[in-house]
């Protein structure tokens, strides 16, 4: 499971239904499989979608309506349908590449290691948000923490530390996963000196295509600013047939 | 006997062993020469990089809005530097404002972080040499609104020369995504790391467009009138400035100014290990011609001359050395020096090289003052008054009798 594209790849192909998992509660082998089971459900996903975004900082806030397509973890294309201004503006994910295209000027640009830990689209979600992939059970150990609640709802939690030498910029993660459906519903990200950075939150699942998915995720910094990036599933479908090259930068720039 | 005879008697001394004189002169005389040169040398690089800091980047003062400098943020601007400017300009500090964000420059397929500097061209000017130091093209027109000038790095790994498209991509202060198209005018000599690698100047009024800052400043940069020194000049623009932060360079870049602070004591080091042998030569050669002559001196004490008089023909012979030392020093590092103060050493191998992210002059020139002469001769003076104690005394305390006998 790739852990910093968990937030956008969230956004991108939603969560499906969990399966109930065969290994024992507070067991390592558990939490592992709970974080796996995240992982298969995305295999070979194809969606297709609309979202709004709307970013608050302490200087302005921005509204934003997002249609979205999706193959998989590996591809995603972004295009910015409101605000008139920047219509047409798009976010391609190819594998480990990032372009974005500017309605603008009509350039495509490749976002490089500088831009990387930029803003997304002026949201709280960074470029490397997007393409960063680190898998689980390579790059972080996983120890399941007691049990607690989060607004009253009984709650898993795990905390993920990233192995040494790895090109993780957190200290680490901490998931709360839903007990009654496996579902999680907050990730809180440290930075090195375990101190909270961010925090990711989803909510508002709704049936959609008979699974039952998070239709809300907001990330907000924890640094007391009361900034926030709200990300609202309009519509989303699964049945769609889309090929690679679909996700391709000849694609992102014809329309 | 009067003190002009001891000082020609002490001159016909040396010349009682010629070789010896001279390579103890020709000693002095090469330290001397080298380490007026090398002053000349160090001064000349410590005040072409303490231009280069405050002519290109940093000027002497700056202001900025409380807490930009520890964190700068597009939000965190000086609301109305057009006051300041005008008390600036009434108490006689040229002074300009500017804008700076970071983005993305892009060109082609590459890209790279940069630093948009939003400058106003003809204030700009009047504090800063950086319109003078466009290698390629030329520099900024208030007339030609899509003109940037580009760091000398910047260009290179976006393959851009003037004439070129360069995209800037940033966050405008409104949120929207700013990316506009602009065409390169000139591309920057070396100037320092942050400004090489992703500098990207360009009219305050494009600059506002681009990121959507109607008005103030993020910084103004403050220059010292003619004979006004650093903290003066700092206390000044403090009291003009005082809801501000008001920083003078050596504040900004303490490092740099530590390494400058460095380097001078370094210097004062170097000429003490080096006059050290020279005085060990001194002492060498004293010795041996006293050692020589105590049978001579022992009579010249029999026949009455006091032991003052001793120590001072002793003494006299290592002065005389050293005048001649420094004479011929001097005549020699003349020349040297008027050669490296205004020629220089091409050091071009060099170019953007950089100590502490400010860039090295294609041309290292000495320069002089009257203490790059004043103390490596005064060093020299000291190292010699104490290299002739020892034989002066020893000569001076001499017993007749027992020097007469001596073999």
């Amino acid at each position: 499971m790739r852990i910093r594209s968990f937030a956008l790849s969230l956004v991108l192909v939603p969560l499906l239904a969990a399966p109930l998992l065969a290994a024992a509660p507070g067991t390592p082998e558990f939490a592992r499989a709970l974080l796996q089971k995240v992982d298969d459900m995305y295999r070979g996903e194809q969606s297709h979608g609309v979202m709004e975004m709307e970013v608050k900082t302490r200087h302005w806030t921005r509204s934003m309506s997002l249609e979205s397509w999706s193959k998989g973890k590996e591809y995603s294309l972004v295009r910015i349908l409101e605000p008139k201004k920047d219509r047409g503006t798009a976010t391609l994910k190819d594998r480990h590449d990032l372009f974005t295209y500017l309605n603008n000027t009509g350039r495509t640009v490749k976002i490089s290691g500088a831009m990387m830990g930029g803003s997304w689209m002026g949201s709280h979600f960074t470029n490397d948000d997007l393409v960063h992939e680190s898998r689980f059970s390579e790059d972080f150990d996983i120890k399941q923490l007691p049990d607690d609640k989060l607004d009253g709802v009984p709650v898993y939690r795990i905390e993920i530390t990233p192995k040494p030498n790895r090109p993780i910029v957190w200290g680490k993660i901490e998931i709360l996963v839903r007990i009654s459906d496996q579902q999680p519903l907050k990730d809180t990200y440290f930075d090195e000196d375990k101190k909270p950075v961010r925090e990711l939150a989803l909510s508002d699942f709704k049936n959609i295509g008979g699974r039952n998915l998070p239709t809300v995720m907001t990330m907000r910094p924890l640094d007391g600013s009361g900034e926030y990036t709200k990300v609202t599933w309009k519509e989303l479908s699964f049945d769609v047939k889309l090929d690679p090259s679909f996700f391709s930068v000849r694609n992102l720039t014809s329309r | 006997m009067s003190q002009l005879g001891i000082g020609k008697m002490a001159w016909r001394n040396l010349w009682r062993n010629p070789r010896r004189t001279l390579v103890t002169i020709g000693t002095m005389t090469v330290a001397l020469t080298a380490l007026v040169t090398f002053a000349g040398l160090m001064r000349g690089m410590q005040t072409a990089l303490e231009r280069n800091v405050v002519d290109l980047e940093t000027g002497d003062v700056q202001i900025f809005e409380k807490g930009y400098e520890e964190k700068p943020s597009l939000y965190v601007r000086i609301a109305d530097p057009d006051a300041l400017l005008r008390k600036l300009d009434q108490a006689g500090y040229p002074a300009t404002a500017r804008l700076r964000a970071s983005g993305l420059a892009a060109a082609g397929a590459s890209s790279a972080g940069a630093l948009l500097v939003g400058i106003d061209v003809a204030r700009d000017r009047r504090v800063s040499r950086v319109w003078r130091e466009v290698a390629d093209g030329t520099w900024l027109d208030p007339a030609d609104a899509k003109g940037v000038v580009i760091g000398r790095r910047l260009a290179k790994s976006l393959g851009l020369r003037p004439g070129g498209e360069i995209l800037l991509l940033t966050n405008a202060a409104d949120g929207s995504m700013a990316n506009e198209l602009y065409r390169v005018r000139g591309v920057l000599r070396s100037m320092g790391e942050v400004i090489d690698r992703g500098g990207v100047f360009m009219n305050a009024g494009t600059w506002r467009q681009l990121l959507v800052v109607p008005d103030g400043a993020h910084q103004i940069i403050v220059r010292r009138p003619a004979g006004v020194d650093l903290a003066t000049a700092r206390a000044t623009v403090a009291k003009i400035a005082p809801d501000y932060d008001v920083k003078s360079w050596v504040q900004l870049l303490p490092t740099l100014a530590n390494i400058l602070e460095t380097q001078r004591g370094s210097m004062v080091l170097i000429d003490l290990i080096v006059y050290a042998a020279v005085a060990i030569v001194l002492l060498n050669a004293m010795m041996m011609a006293v050692f020589e002559r105590i049978r001579e001196l022992g009579v010249l004490k029999a026949v009455g001359m006091k032991p003052g008089s001793v120590f001072a023909l002793v003494a006299v012979e290592g002065l005389w050395q050293t005048a001649v030392a420094v004479t011929v020093g001097l005549a020699l590092a003349a020349p040297l020096l008027y050669y490296l103060v205004h020629h220089g050493i091409n050091i071009s191998s060099l170019a953007g090289a950089s100590v502490q992210g400010v860039a090295y002059n294609s041309e290292w020139h000495a320069e002089i003052d009257r203490s790059t002469f004043a103390g490596p001769i005064t060093m020299l003076i000291f190292a010699v008054g104490i290299a002739l104690a020892f034989p002066a005394l020893k000569a001076a305390r001499l017993q007749p009798v027992d020097a007469m006998h001596y073999r």
